[in-house]
This record gives C-alpha cells, sequence and structure tokens, in this order.
C-alpha cells in the first residue's frame, strides 16, 4: 500500500510503526543535499577569518577555540541530521519535531560566538523559534483532529481536505523555525565566527522550507 | 454523573477560545520590549500551543503532548541560558544560602524523593527523583559532578535509542524493550532536572565572602 | 536612523519590507502580527472545521475500572485492541498496552483510583505509543533534549571561565 504516488513516484519507504519515512525524487534531492552538507560540516576545517586593523597595515588571523570549534562542529552535524530527517518524513507531526530541532540546533550554532551583539540577535531568533511552535504544533494538531490521520501517505491525493489554517499555520511554524524568509536578517548572525558550520543554517532553513512547500501541495 | 461526551463535541469552541488566546498573546509580543517579559511570555506560547494538541482528545493527543512539552522546556532551558549570557548575568553573587537547613536536610529529602521517584518510574518518576536531586545540588557544593551526569545521561539516550530498534527489529522482544525505554526515560528525566541543580555559580563561599 | 531613511530612500515596498525586517529588533513583532493574522483567519473560517470522528487511537472512558483514564483492556502477555494508523507495521501491537508491572497491578487491585496517581510503570496506552508506533518522535524528543542541554551547558561552562 505503499506504492501510491505522492508527489512522483515514492522510489521506497522505510516504516517506523506509524511514521513511514518516503523518499520520492524531490525528497531524495533534498535529503542528499542534507547529507552532503554534514559530511562537509564533518570533514572541513573551520575558517580563520582576517581581523583588519583601520588605519594601520595590521592584519591578524583570528582563531575561534577549541572548544567553541567542537561545540559549533556538533551543533552543525546535528543540524544536518535533523534537516535529513525531516526531508524524509513521512509524518506531520514528526516532521514538526525535526523542524524544531533545527531550530533549537541553529539557535545553538549562532549563540557559541561570545560576541554580545551576536547573542542579542540569537536571542531574538530563539523568541521567535519559540514562538513558532505554536503555529507548528498547532497546525498539526488541527490536521489529525480535522482528517483523523497525521500521516501524509493518507493524506496525499487531496481525497482528505486539510483545512487552510492548518496549513497556513504549518508554513509560519517552518518559517518561524528555520528563519526562512527572514534571510535578510540573518545577516547579524553571518558576523558569528566558523564558516563552514554558519553554512549549515541557511542550507538547514531551506530545505524544511522547501519540504513544507511540498507537504502542503501534496495534502 | 457525568453524562455521555464525546471526543469532539467541544472542538470547535475551544479552537475559537484558542484563537482569541492567540491574537491577544501575539498584540503582547507587539507592545512588550523587555527581554525577561518577553522570555517568560514564550513560556505562555508554549502552554497555548500544548492547548490546541491537547483538543484532539484522543490517547494519541496525550502521546503528543510529551514531546511538544518536552521541547518547549528544553528550548527555554537554552533560551535563559542565552539571556543570562547577553546580558552578562554571571557574576552577580549567589544570595547567602548558608543556613543550616540547606546543609542537613538536602540528602533525606533527596533520598526520600529518589526512593519515591523510582517507586514511581518512567517520566513522572523521573521528575519526582530530579527534584530531588536538583535541590541536593543546589544546596550542597558538588563541583565535578557536571561533566559525570552528562556522561551518564548520554548513555541513557543510547539506551532508549537501542530499545526503539529492538522494537522496530526484534518485537518480539518488546518486554525487554518496554523495560529499556522505561528506566531510560527515568535516568534522563532525572539528570536533566539535576543538572539544572548543579548550574549555579560555583564559587559560592568566595562570593558571599566578598559580599 | 533618519538620516539613514532619508539616504536610503523610500524606495520599493520591497526594499522598505527588508529594511524593516534586517533590524532583528523587529523580527519577533513582524512574526507575532503574522501568527495573530493567520489566528484571525481561523477565527472567520471556524465553521469551516469538523472533528472527524474516526480518530486513531480513541479515547474511551470506562469509569468502573481502576486504571479509568487509560484502560484499554488487554492482560499481561496478551494483545489488547489498538486501533494504530499501520496495524501491519508493528506486529506485537497492543502488548505494552496490555501490560502492567506487578507493583501497578497490586495497585490496580487495591484501589479504584489506579489510573489518577502519577505511578508510571512501563506499560499501558501512552508507552504503546510513545515507544512503539510512534517511537521515532520520542527519539527525536530526546534528542532535542540533549541538544538544548549541550547549548545551555557549554554556555554555562564559558560563563564560568
Amino acid at each position: 500500500m505503499f506504492d501510491l504516488p505522492i508527489e512522483g513516484p515514492a522510489l521506497f519507504s522505510i516504516p517506523f510503526g506509524d511514521i513511514v519515512d518516503y523518499a520520492s525524487p524531490y525528497t531524495l534531492i533534498l535529503f542528499l543535499f542534507a547529507a552532503l552538507f554534514t559530511a562537509l560540516a564533518i570533514l572541513s576545517r573551520p575558517e580563520q577569518h582576517a581581523d583588519i586593523i583601520f588605519g594601520e597595515d595590521g592584519v591578524y588571523t583570528g582563531r575561534i577555540p577549541g572548544p567553541e570549534n567542537r561545540f559549533q562542529r556538533f551543533m552543525a552535524i546535528a543540524c544536518g541530521l535533523a534537516a535529513m530527517g525531516a526531508t524524509v518524513s513521512g509524518d506531520i507531526f514528526n516532521f514538526c519535531i525535526f523542524t524544531s530541532m533545527v531550530g533549537l540546533t541553529c539557535i545553538g550554532i549562532v549563540a557559541s560566538s561570545g560576541n554580545r551583539h551576536v547573542l542579542n540577535a540569537a536571542f531574538e531568533y530563539g523568541i521567535v523559534t519559540m514562538i513558532a511552535m505554536i503555529p507548528l504544533f498547532g497546525g498539526a494538531a488541527i490536521v489529525a483532529a480535522t482528517t483523523g490521520t497525521l500521516s501524509i501517505w493518507e493524506l496525499a491525493g487531496g481525497a482528505i481536505a486539510v483545512p487552510f489554517v492548518a496549513k497556513a499555520f504549518l508554513v509560519l511554524g517552518v518559517m518561524g523555525e528555520g528563519m526562512a524568509p527572514f534571510y535578510v536578517a540573518k545577516a547579524e548572525i553571518t558576523r558569528a565566527q566558523g564558516a563552514p558550520y554558519i553554512l549549515m543554517i541557511h542550507v538547514s532553513s531551506l530545505l524544511i522550507f522547501l519540504r513544507i512547500i511540498e507537504i502542503i501541495i501534496t495534502i | 454523573m457525568i453524562g455521555e461526551i464525546m471526543a469532539g463535541d467541544h472542538y470547535l469552541p475551544g479552537i475559537a477560545i484558542i484563537c482569541v488566546a492567540i491574537v491577544i498573546l501575539m498584540t503582547t509580543f507587539f507592545r512588550e520590549y523587555d527581554d525577561l517579559h518577553r522570555l517568560i511570555l514564550t513560556g505562555c506560547s508554549e502552554v497555548v500551543a500544548l492547548c490546541i494538541i491537547a483538543f484532539l482528545a484522543t490517547d494519541l493527543a496525550e502521546a503528543l503532548i510529551l514531546p511538544g512539552l518536552v521541547v518547549s522546556l528544553a528550548e527555554l532551558v537554552a533560551l535563559s541560558e542565552i539571556y543570562i549570557n547577553k546580558e552578562g548575568l554571571g557574576l552577580v553573587p549567589a544570595p547567602d544560602r548558608t543556613i543550616e537547613v540547606f546543609s542537613s536536610a538536602p540528602p533525606i529529602i533527596a533520598a526520600i524523593l529518589v526512593i519515591y521517584g523510582i517507586v514511581l518510574s518512567g517520566f513522572t518518576g523521573g521528575a519526582v527523583a530530579g527534584v530531588g536531586l536538583l535541590f541536593y545540588y543546589l544546596c550542597l557544593d558538588h563541583k565535578e559532578r557536571f561533566a559525570l551526569l552528562e556522561t551518564v545521561s548520554g548513555y541513557a539516550w543510547v539506551l532508549w535509542v537501542f530499545a526503539f530498534f529492538i522494537f522496530m527489529m526484534l518485537p518480539a522482544y518488546w518486554f525487554f524493550a518496554v523495560m529499556m525505554a522505561g528506566s531510560a526515560i527515568f535516568v534522563k528525566v532525572t539528570i536533566k532536572l539535576a543538572l539544572i541543580g548543579t548550574m549555579k555559580p560555583d564559587q559560592l563561599l568566595e562570593e558571599t565572602d566578598h559580599v | 536612523m533618519r538620516e539613514r531613511e532619508i539616504r536610503e530612500g523610500h524606495g520599493s515596498m520591497v526594499s522598505r519590507i527588508s529594511r524593516f525586517i534586517s533590524d532583528f529588533d523587529n523580527l519577533v513583532p513582524a512574526y507575532a502580527l503574522m501568527i495573530a493574522c493567520v489566528a484571525l483567519i481561523g477565527l472567520l473560517t471556524l465553521p469551516l472545521l469538523t472533528y472527524e470522528p474516526d480518530q486513531i487511537y480513541p479515547k474511551t472512558l470506562n469509569p468502573s475500572s481502576p486504571l479509568n483514564p487509560y484502560d484499554r483492556g488487554g492482560a499481561p502477555f496478551t494483545a489488547a485492541e489498538v486501533h494504530a494508523q499501520y496495524p501491519e507495521n508493528a506486529p506485537y501491537i497492543g502488548y505494552v498496552t496490555g501490560y502492567l508491572t506487578p507493583l501497578s497491578r497490586f495497585f490496580a487491585a487495591t484501589t479504584q483510583y489506579m489510573g489518577t496517581t502519577i505511578v508510571a510503570h512501563p506499560g499501558g496506552i501512552i508507552d504503546e505509543i510513545l515507544y512503539y508506533t510512534r517511537g521515532l518522535d520520542t527519539i527525536v524528543e530526546t534528542s532535542i533534549l540533549f541538544v538544548a542541554f549541550a547549548v545551555a551547558s557549554f554556555l554555562y561552562r564559558r560563563r564560568e571561565e
């Protein structure tokens, strides 16, 4: 029964009890992207940023201290794994939980910086992430209450109507967790040091946003 | 006696009230610019999120509330720590807690709560035992416990994942997996609460001397 | 601030919006406004929502049972009836629901209100859902707890130094 078309032919499905993960060509590409960037976070060496002193010729190479570096790497890998889970999840609530893990690890990556200004930004993003739990989990709960199921397999194909509010809530929730349309605001994040790991924030939020668009079109 | 109440009888009024609550809550975020107050308001927003799930009114809802609750608590802990960091509050001297009760009571109360927690077991048992340990670590000075507690909690997490894979791959051994997951959740919740207890200024005595 | 606005100008709508959200102090109010709008839409389209009576894991109440809110039938080591999403993915479904530890069984035989206590021994419907049929949710949830405490303890230790 797990071979019906989702938004393309389903390539394969992995059942975990009620939660049946699946891969379609679209989600498989997203998954591979997440896997690629996770591998980059594991393998790459961190950047060494240059501090230029104004008025002089001096250029210093800044080194990020060891514990911060390790912590950022751990957070980036966790973020990548959560994004991988979110891209192939076949259950709406499961997707929501993976998404909130992405949000939390993003906050972790930003907060590892000791800069007061960056910490201020991290706090604002953290507040948005926590407010986003209302639309995210609320949307999933409204889907469950009005359709009687959370499985994307059951909801696919348009046989069961999912209310507009639930879809809007889900999109808003993912926007809050991944801050996807707030890229402009993310300029503050890039002041945080640690290039390959900072990249993970952008990649993961883009991936979960693409995935939620796929989900609301499918259901 | 209560008459026959079907699940979902009051679903629409409930959602209506929740929608109004969301609008009120969001208005406060519009008006409040104090960081600490906004941090507390996010706690309120978690309650609203859990309420929407609760209106589902099935066993599934209860099983979804638990992850929702844990996720919101976890984010609140992380966010509070960011708040303390960004405000630079770490240097505030700790209040003088050299009261005699705080040196004699913790072992007794902690022991009672931990034993009671073991009897309860599971999530609630972990919470009860964790409160006991939290109290213990808050009152007494234990410096090197932090890393140890973190390690044990890591092992509990691995145990849980292992139990999940038993459920998925060898479902015939479900009993073993239930016991494993049950004890892992107990250990994990206990230790997470105990960790909060250890998060206090280390140099308690020196700092109070300065004051 | 005033000067900048004049200099960067009264550009198109997009550049004004982009400038507004580029200040992260405006982020929370902007997001709160969006949620409030959707909640209002939800309030207006409320009649379109209907509660689906055919739910998975339905809740049944049996006030005469000592396990009242959680009694789903089944004896230890026999399967109880559980309405899961995909029963075929869980061959041993219902066994966890039916199981009670000896201590819980003692309480259930002694008192009428076992179900209302906070005794949370392994077994029962919630454990069936949390550990077995929706076990992946719980795995991710504990991972989130793990990550959040890693963030908190990292920041805490850095502050201590």
